[in-house]
């Protein structure tokens, strides 16, 4: 491979750091770029709940040290976001105004925080989890033993949920039709999961659909959720997990077919031969169900990172999941997700 | 000037003890050769001291190197010998420490308008109040006769072989248009008018330049001669009008009979004064600042 | 963990961003603030245009003494300037920049293409935030000091009277518009969640922090001279001496002295001789070209007894050289340039403080010595900031020489007396009649070169110097570290001790025993107290902004032992950490010897 080769890589989530540790592997000279919106370098999204345990230090989340990056000699643009894509030209637009030109791209953009329509209103008032920063202003915004409100209830959220438990708070559940997201649950068995959601002490509440949220008064708690049946629930903090959607603004024009994610092939390469995509930003052809797919948890995702960094190497592997993607009760009667699994 | 009248030694010696311009000079017998001009300037300045009754102790005779280095030394006054070409600064410097101080530079051609030469033009266009005697001779004598910016073209000297051919100088014309606010010349045989003419100098508020012509008597025997100086020299016109600048730079440029007199004199502000007017507005500035 | 602060910030930009202006504000704010503060700043070689300008400042709870090798904070005000010095950033510092330049900008010419996996980066609209605060993108600079002060938390009023007071003189609106400009920065960094490690505590408040100036070696040496009473200067303009003078022509005509601008250094140093001659405390200031024309006039002022000061502030040379860059290699013209036998005192001080004490002590040293004084400094030194406190007496000495009890017909100027000064008469004392003259001459000043007269004289000239080395009111040489014996000892000169004690202190504590001695009296040589230390250091090591090693050569002429020399020739500051590296491997070369044996 000539060493003038210049490998970007959008997105600096497991899928994306570990693409660009393995094409280093397997090509010691050539370029390779990691182009990331936020500030820090790469950690585990997994271990933020670890906020609640008084984990503060940004640094300690940090899975390589910054010396890793210069011994393997891949740069880094944090702060960088990309506003367009032209593969003719196979050019990035980055928003201060820069293009980043590329031979091989790796789309790994992850997904974000789906909100629904009549709530985007309120995004100021609800508080997010998706890096360190917001997750450290999640954590300071709930009182000692304070309550949480989650809507929707996804298992990130979930996940979360047993962590924010632990370290003494409330936890309410809004229930909704995203509630255990990814998961598809039966209603047959809907009953049984939601007493597994109780027995893990999270307090399951289903008002149905979510009106709108307002500030709540100065001596109460901060936030009040009003529903359409017009009732209400009060706590310190509303956090919505109705799960994730892909992260695609900026390839509106790129001509990259898509549909709620990035279409690719089983291995992951989309219709542009030098384009590919990795992680929750990407739907994956799958023979078996005839149909694009997504996959999500750290295993898949990291997966497929490895893939992607094989193919963009020279190899034509195909991705396959090895993950059972049950939702489970355990023998102690609470819930266990298959997606709460990392290494 | 010829005397009309034979003068006796005795009376002469009575004179001069009586007039009290020897109190001028110290003990030391000067180391000029006999004949040399500077015997004239010697006798001139103490003359103009003694006739202005300056203060000794006020007084500082600063020199360059030259047959004038050791000039401070015949004179019973403060005095600096200071180094070749730097008289006049060091005099500047003497004279802004202290006004009050009657300032005297002296030196030759060569000290002044060779390695000098570069010192000449401020000291005059800033007014320094001190007054500069040049002894012009066309040479360097103290080191034994090398061709100077003021000698002749064809005179021969042991660095100028086969006859010099660099063009002269002409002190006169650059003083004047270096704006000196007093330019006279003298001839070191009309002792009198040399006298004279240099009390005028020390008199003179502002830079004055006295330009001296004289013979080395030693190692020039043929150009610069005291009798060809003689017969050369003569008197600026009787109308001449010293406050018309472009007439003394006219009257200036004719070297081969050489005016003497006082070419060209003006009253304009002094660096001491220039320096008083400054601390004035700098005064003026701090009070407004500290009132503002 | 100890509220120590001790960080060093770094604005690039381009001639007319702003860049220097801001870093004077960060500076002085801080000062006020009750830091202490050492800054030095960088500025283009071309008089216009779009040079580079860099305002390094270092902001520190206790003492510091030089600037770091490297920055905690990077402020871009134009990315084509800061980003070759991205890399001067420690890790997990801070770089702050635009993340909306107004124009697009090739690949890889935007700084955020150039951060170090390290580094944390801080975007924000630095362009559009200055246009929305004040309509123009021009207060970019205030919008990033803002910022600064925003992340840190530092005393936002603090700053605004630091703005103020940097715009009196000028309209209502440009002091409204700074501030409009400054806030919206703050409100911004305040905003940002803080990812670097930059700590800035609150320092210890010294009582009169409010009285801290922000002074430069230039600055400091034009406030020694008036302490001292200076009566009269004449200089010629050189980088980077050229600011004393400045300074003197507007403070000086103030109060009653008189400065005076001359066509050339040797008619600088003539007039100076004149006027020191002439009783008055004159000086001139230059830079090495200036001095090497000086030496002549020197001698005489040596040779004649006359009192001058004379500063000069060394740049890269040899001639022309690197004349906004730093050196230190005029030691061996002050110390020894000019033909003959012609010493002369030399002072080096070693920061801005030091450079106010012998500024105003100089004056009286000449006098007591009627001698010429060089006090000996750098661009480094000429040009940076420190925090001084001006209400710190200097306590400086009002003309006082040693005079003539008989004066008159047997006066003798150069009297031959125990101590080799004579008593001195000045033009205007009757009695005091002499002629002072550059050949040899005999107790009353006349010409002589009768041999026994040269060596007396001679002599005379110079034995009475000794006595210099014990003048009061100066450290000529000052000891700090470890006490009694040391592993490694270090010996320097002038702005480089800065760096020096750096290093040893850095050194101390990785468990090392060391010691360091500055030298501020070059000549005469302070001999005893450097010989102690000698004693008690296993090494030396000498570093010092020059090639040849001249302190080292200076020391070795005068005490004949054994040191290492660390020569640095580069235009710039030595790094700490360079010197931090040879005094570890020196500790590790002793200890291997010390064990084996």
């Amino acid at each position: 491979m000539p060493s003038s080769m210049h490998h970007v890589v959008l997105g600096h989530g497991i899928a994306g750091n570990h693409a660009a540790s393995v094409i280093r592997e397997r090509e010691p000279d050539s370029r390779i770029t990691i182009v990331s919106a936020g500030a820090l370098l790469f950690y585990n999204r997994y271990d933020l709940p670890d906020v609640f345990r008084g984990r503060h230090q940004w640094v300690d989340y940090l899975v390589h040290p910054p010396e890793y990056y210069e011994s393997q000699n891949i740069a880094l643009r944090r702060k960088t976001r990309v506003v367009e894509l032209d593969t003719q030209t196979q050019t990035l637009s980055l928003a201060h105004r820069e293009t980043l030109h590329y031979d091989k791209l790796l789309i790994a953009t992850g997904g974000r925080a789906y909100i629904p329509e009549r709530l985007l209103d309120n995004t100021d008032l609800m508080n997010n989890f998706h890096n360190f920063r917001v997750a450290m202003q999640t954590q300071r915004s709930v009182r000692k033993n304070g309550t949480v409100i989650m809507l929707g209830g996804d298992v990130m959220g979930l996940d979360l949920a047993r962590t924010i438990i632990a370290a003494g708070h409330r936890v309410i559940v809004a229930l909704d039709n995203r509630t255990f997201w990814p998961h598809e649950v039966a209603q047959n068995e809907r009953p049984r999961y939601l007493q597994a959601l109780e027995n893990m002490g999270l307090d399951v509440r289903d008002h149905g659909r979510v009106d709108h949220i307002e500030v709540g008064n100065s001596k109460g708690p901060a936030r009040r959720v009003l529903f359409e049946d017009g009732s209400e629930i009060r706590g310190d903090i509303v956090m919505p997990f109705f799960g994730l959607v892909p992260a695609v603004d900026f390839l509106a024009t790129s001509g990259i077919d898509m549909e709620r994610g990035i279409l690719v092939s089983p291995q992951l390469q989309t219709a542009r031969d030098n384009i590919w995509a990795a992680g929750d930003v990407c739907q994956i052809w799958s023979t078996t169900s005839n149909a694009y797919r997504f996959y999500y948890g750290y295993r898949n995702v990291k997966m497929m990172g490895e893939v992607a960094a094989y193919n963009m190497t020279g190899e034509q592997s195909a991705f396959e999941s090895t993950v059972d993607e049950t939702l489970e009760v355990t023998s102690k009667g609470t819930l266990h997700s298959p997606f709460w699994e990392f290494d | 000037m010829i005397p009309q009248q034979p003068v006796y030694l005795e009376d002469k010696v009575d004179e001069i003890r009586q007039s009290g311009r020897l109190d001028y000079r110290s003990q030391a017998l000067p180391t000029w050769c006999p004949g040399c001009g500077y015997y004239s300037v010697t006798e001139g300045l103490a003359n103009a001291l003694n006739d202005l009754q300056a203060p000794k102790e006020n007084t500082v005779v600063v020199s360059g190197i030259g047959c004038a280095s050791r000039f401070p030394f015949f004179m019973d006054t403060y005095g600096f010998h200071t180094l070749h070409g730097r008289a006049l600064p060091v005099a500047t410097g003497i004279k802004v420490a202290n006004e009050k101080l009657t300032v005297v530079a002296i030196g030759g051609d060569g000290d002044g308008f060779a390695i000098g030469g570069g010192h000449i033009p401020h000291t005059a266009r800033r007014n320094v109040d001190i007054t500069y005697i040049l002894f012009d001779n066309g040479i360097y004598g103290l080191t034994k006769g090398q061709v100077s910016p003021t000698s002749a073209i064809g005179f021969t000297t042991p660095t100028s072989p086969f006859a010099n051919r660099d063009a002269p100088l002409n002190p006169l014309l650059m003083l004047l248009s270096y704006g000196a606010s007093w330019v006279g010349q003298a001839y070191a045989g009309w002792s009198h008018h040399l006298a004279d003419l240099i009390r005028q100098a020390l008199e003179h508020r502002g830079f004055s330049y006295l330009h001296v012509l004289s013979p080395c008597v030693t190692f020039d025997k043929t150009d610069r001669t005291y009798q060809n100086l003689d017969l050369a020299v003569r008197e600026l016109d009787t109308d001449h009008d010293s406050s018309d600048l472009a007439l003394a730079m006219q009257a200036a440029t004719d070297t081969s009979t050489p005016a003497l007199g006082l070419y060209y004199t003006s009253q304009r502000e002094t660096l001491g004064q220039a320096l008083d007017q400054v601390a004035l507005r700098a005064g003026a500035a701090a009070e407004s600042a500290s009132l503002g | 963990m100890a509220k120590q602060t001790d960080i060093q910030i770094s604005i690039c930009g381009s001639a007319g961003d702003g860049t220097i202006a801001v870093g004077d504000i960060f500076k002085r704010a801080m000062a006020r603030a009750g830091y202490r503060v050492i800054a030095f700043d960088h500025y283009p070689a071309e008089i216009r245009g779009f040079g580079k300008c860099i305002a390094r400042t270092r902001v520190a709870t206790s003492r510091v003494y030089s600037m770091k090798g490297y920055s905690d904070v990077l402020v871009s005000l134009n990315d084509m300037h800061a980003i070759p010095h991205v890399g001067e950033v420690r890790n997990y510092g801070a770089l702050i920049y635009d993340s909306a330049p107004m124009s697009a900008v090739a690949e890889g010419a935007h700084i955020s293409g150039h951060l170090k996996p390290g580094h944390i980066p801080y975007a924000f609209p630095m362009r559009e935030v200055s246009e929305l605060a004040t309509g123009a993108n021009r207060s970019r600079n205030f919008v990033a000091l803002g910022f600064v002060a925003g992340l840190y938390q530092l005393p936002q009023d603090t700053f605004h009277h630091a703005i103020a007071a940097k715009f009196e003189s000028k309209a209502a609106a440009v002091t409204k518009s700074a501030l409009a400009a400054f806030d919206s920065g703050f409100e911004a960094g305040a905003a940002s969640y803080q990812f670097d490690d930059v700590r800035i505590d609150a320092p210890r408040g010294r009582k009169n922090a409010h009285e801290a100036h922000m002074m430069t070696g230039n600055g400091a040496i034009v406030q020694g001279c008036l302490d001292a009473g200076i009566e009269t200067f004449f200089g010629y303009p050189i980088t980077p001496a050229t600011g004393i003078m400045e300074r003197l022509a507007v403070e000086m005509p103030r109060r009653g002295g008189r400065l005076v601008q001359t066509e050339d250094e040797i008619a600088a140093i003539s007039a100076t001789i004149g006027a020191g001659y002439a009783g008055s405390r004159a000086a001139t200031a230059t830079s090495g070209p200036g001095l090497s024309l000086m030496t002549e006039m020197m001698g005489l002022g040596v040779m004649a007894e006359v009192p001058v000061v004379i500063f000069v502030s060394q740049r890269g040379g040899p001639s022309t050289g690197l004349p906004t860059k730093t050196e230190q290699s005029d030691l061996n013209l002050a110390v020894w340039g000019g033909h003959g036998d012609a010493k002369r005192i030399v002072l080096a001080p070693t920061n801005v403080e030091g450079c106010r004490r012998c500024a105003g002590r100089a004056f009286e040293i000449a006098e007591q010595f009627q001698v010429p004084v060089i006090v000996l400094i750098d661009l480094y030194l000429s040009n940076r900031y420190e925090t001084v406190f001006l209400q710190d007496e200097n306590e400086c000495l009002p003309k006082n020489w040693k005079h003539s009890t008989t004066p008159g017909a047997g006066y003798r100027r150069y009297e031959l007396t125990s101590d080799g000064v004579s008593p001195r008469c000045i033009p205007g004392e009757a009695g005091g009649i002499h002629t002072a003259t550059g050949l040899e001459h005999d107790e009353y000043g006349n010409p002589s070169d009768n041999s026994r007269t040269h060596s007396l004289m001679t002599e005379k000239r110079h034995e009475k110097l000794q006595a210099a080395i014990k003048y009061p009111g100066i450290n000529f040489t000052k000891r700090f570290g470890d006490s009694g014996k040391v592993e490694v000892g270090l010996l320097t000169w002038g702005s480089t001790f800065g760096e020096t004690l750096e290093a040893m202190l850095l050194a101390q504590k990785e468990g090392i025993r060391c010691a360091a001695m500055k030298v501020v009296m070059l000549s005469p040589f302070p001999v005893r107290p450097v010989l102690r230390f000698y004693k008690d250091c296993q090494q030396i090591l000498v570093p010092e902004l020059n090639y040849t090693g001249q302190f080292a050569k200076l020391l070795s002429s005068e005490i004949v032992l054994p040191v290492t020399r660390i020569s640095h020739t580069t235009g710039a500051p030595l790094d700490v950490n360079i010197l931090l590296e040879t005094i570890r491997r020196a500790a590790r070369k002793h200890r291997r010897h010390h064990n084996a044996a």
